[in-house]
């Protein structure tokens, strides 16, 4: 048990001195190039996002949503809103903040 | 350090939009491991195993809506180079004709990883494909039993006996060599 243990230890010191990073030098790059060109399926997404728009529409109108938050939004005082509408920039700007910050970690 | 993850959402990009930006992390997260894997197969031979690399991610590519998700992606990529490796090792028959001297006089002016390599290419030389294989997976490229059978297509037991048998040659061969006195 202890000689299998010893031999283990002894491979796993003889290939971890062997391992080693290969840099990239331009390698992904060129495989990149090399893919073939495939068919374009981005208009999946918005084929998706298209029906899921006329979805919640036609949703908000039937069910009364729309006519409900045109409502409230009218009783609301116009500085609310503004204030709702400043609001967005800085919460964005946080928000991208953090996007990067963690994307940076990543790398 | 880039997760499991981020695999999938590679993935499923590549799959779905065919974006090649993603893939593009894929090779970079990648190619080390799958060129170094190669590297080791082919005893060193450089420019061979940067183009068996390459046609594995090609084949990656193309194929990658085949990924099931069962293994992990890196599993998966694996299995890909494995057969890349067997499919051009058959087709050019390889082993048998493979110049040694050549090899190695390319490995000296090509690849600057030879000097440090060669203890273990002679090492490698002295097991038998599969072991050579299972191996390397095992100890070079950390990978489980259960990784390694995925990756090999054959069942776990096999997989135990080929780097059991491996760690066994090796052992008496490196000792024999003297590693590990000093």
């Amino acid at each position: 048990m202890e000689t299998t243990n010893n031999t283990d230890k002894m491979l796993k010191g003889f290939f971890s001195e062997q391992k080693q990073e290969i840099p990239d030098n331009g390698f992904s790059e060129k495989v990149i190039r090399k893919l073939p060109e495939q068919a374009d399926h981005s208009w999946i997404v918005w084929i998706f996002a298209a029906l899921g728009m006329v979805i919640s529409i036609y949703l908000g109108i039937t069910l009364g949503l729309v006519q409900h938050l045109l409502t409230v939004v009218q009783h609301v005082p116009y500085y609310y809103l503004l204030a709702v509408v400043f609001w967005f920039p800085l919460v964005g700007s946080g928000f991208i903040y953090f996007i990067q910050k963690k994307h940076y970690q990543l790398i | 350090m880039m997760s499991n993850t981020d695999d999938i959402r590679w993935v499923t990009q590549v799959a779905l939009l065919g974006d090649k930006n993603a893939f593009d992390k894929l090779t970079c997260k990648y190619q080390s491991s799958i060129r170094r894997f190669f590297l080791n197969l082919t005893m060193g031979d450089g420019p061979l195993s940067d183009d068996l690399a390459q046609e594995t991610f090609i084949k990656v590519y193309l194929n990658i809506s085949a990924f099931k998700g069962i293994s992990g992606f890196s599993t998966w990529l694996y299995r890909i180079a494995y057969n890349v490796f067997y499919d051009s090792a058959r087709a050019q028959k390889h082993y048998d004709d493979i110049d040694e001297l050549a090899i190695d006089n390319q490995h000296q002016t090509l690849n600057e990883f030879s000097a440090e390599k060669m203890d273990i290419h002679k090492a490698l030389k002295i097991l038998r494909k599969e072991e050579q294989t299972a191996v390397l997976l095992f100890y070079m490229e950390d990978k489980t039993h259960k990784e390694i059978a995925r990756i090999m297509n054959c069942p776990l037991g096999t997989v135990k006996t080929y780097i059991l048998k491996g760690k066994e040659k090796l052992s008496v061969y490196l000792t024999k060599a003297g590693y590990g006195n000093n």
